[in-house]
């Protein structure tokens, strides 16, 4: 029974890491994806959460019953839970807006006294209901998406 | 470019991870995930579900000016420092690549423009369009035109149907002598005022297009 609780305490350890780190290592750039890696990244982080929360639990309760005796054993047990805890809290970062912020109040400028572009920059371009609209390639490079309304429609400019 | 409405709700995206070198969004509203080339759900609530596409254009700086000086300029975020650099081409250029076009007639990072048109898929090599502009070619029963700014780097192509359009000096013209913008106007001569169709284009690397449009002819 006793080591049922260490051994159960430890896998959930194990499971709420692998929540965390499965997307990240799947939805990596440099490797070709499957459709079954993609399937099982969307799963992760579709229902992580849950089994995040359900795993921490499951952890204080049995962090509960193993509570008492030497100082190290108390650590051990703490560990597991704070680490636990700790993934489930990252696990909801996006990693992927960590390392491209993204622009959720973009600003513009008129054409006519821009600085920021030079001539031979490209820029995506868009025009609607009268309104015509650029965006410098370089900091799409960047960012990605931008969403924008233009001439009333409201558009996602990707790259 | 793609609008960002579907069922009359506008969504949010995000950033949210890479698929084979093109990466995906999020949205906020229903948590779907979307591969940002062909703009379709992949996974979640909205899968297999498509964004529409808003026509746009890749142009130079300065040729979009002169044809909008009242435009808007997105502003570069100032807390951002590593914003890429003039060359940033040859620096992606350098990094590995996790997939390779089958077709080896192209290099993997030559940058074509794709056209997707009545049902066919083909790819140009930019390069070739702005050496040999005007390019006139077929894509299933369509004639189309694509077009080299004079800035040697913008490119624009047009459903041309009977109208053949050829260099004469600098100038565009056709069989009636009149001469045509590169927004494809006719801008003087018999046919003043008409108005090709644009043709929405895919700037993309060559392994990339491939791989989403894997039936497609590239020319010539």
């Amino acid at each position: 029974m006793f080591s049922m609780r260490w051994l159960t305490l430890l896998l959930l350890v194990l499971l709420s890491i692998a929540i965390l780190l499965a997307p990240m290592l799947i939805l990596h750039p440099f490797k070709e994806e499957t459709l079954r890696g993609l399937t099982l990244a969307y799963g992760v982080k579709r229902y992580g959460l849950l089994v995040d929360l359900l795993a921490l639990a499951g952890a204080i309760a049995i962090a509960v019953k193993l509570w008492g005796g030497r100082w190290w054993r108390k650590a051990i047990v703490s560990l597991a839970v704070i680490l636990i805890a700790a993934t489930t809290v990252l696990a909801r970062v996006n990693v992927f807006e960590k390392m491209f912020r993204p622009l959720p109040n973009p600003l513009y400028a008129s054409a006519s006294n821009v600085k920021f572009v030079d001539a031979d920059d490209m820029v995506m371009t868009v025009v609607h209901g009268g309104e015509a609209a650029a965006y410098p390639i370089r900091q799409l490079a960047y960012h990605h998406v931008v969403q924008d309304i233009v001439g009333g429609l409201p558009v996602v400019v990707t790259y | 470019m793609w609008e960002a409405t579907i069922d009359g709700r506008t969504l949010h995206f995000h950033l949210n991870g890479i698929n084979n070198q093109n990466f995906i969004m999020r949205d906020d509203e229903t948590g779907s995930w979307w591969q940002q080339v062909t703009g379709e759900a992949i996974f979640g609530p909205m899968k297999g579900r498509h964004l529409t596409t808003v026509p746009m254009d890749e142009l130079s700086f300065a040729l979009w000016k002169r044809e909008h000086p009242a435009g808007r300029v997105l502003r570069p975020d100032p807390t951002v420092k590593e914003y890429e650099t003039k060359d940033w081409e040859a620096h992606i250029a350098k990094l590995p690549l996790a997939i390779h076009a089958r077709n080896k007639r192209l290099a993997d990072r030559e940058i074509v423009i794709g056209v997707s048109l009545d049902g066919h898929d083909r790819a140009y090599p930019v390069r070739s369009v702005i050496a040999q502009s005007p390019v006139i070619d077929d894509v299933g029963r369509a004639k189309i035109i694509l077009l080299a700014g004079d800035d040697g780097r913008s490119v624009r192509a047009f459903e041309c149907g009977t109208v053949e359009l050829f260099r004469n000096g600098g100038k565009l013209i056709d069989a009636t002598g009149s001469e045509w913008s590169f927004n494809g106007r006719a801008v003087s001569g018999p046919l003043a005022g008409t108005q090709l169709k644009p043709i929405p284009l895919l700037k993309d690397y060559w392994f990339d297009w491939e791989n989403y449009h894997p039936e497609t002819t590239v020319y010539p």
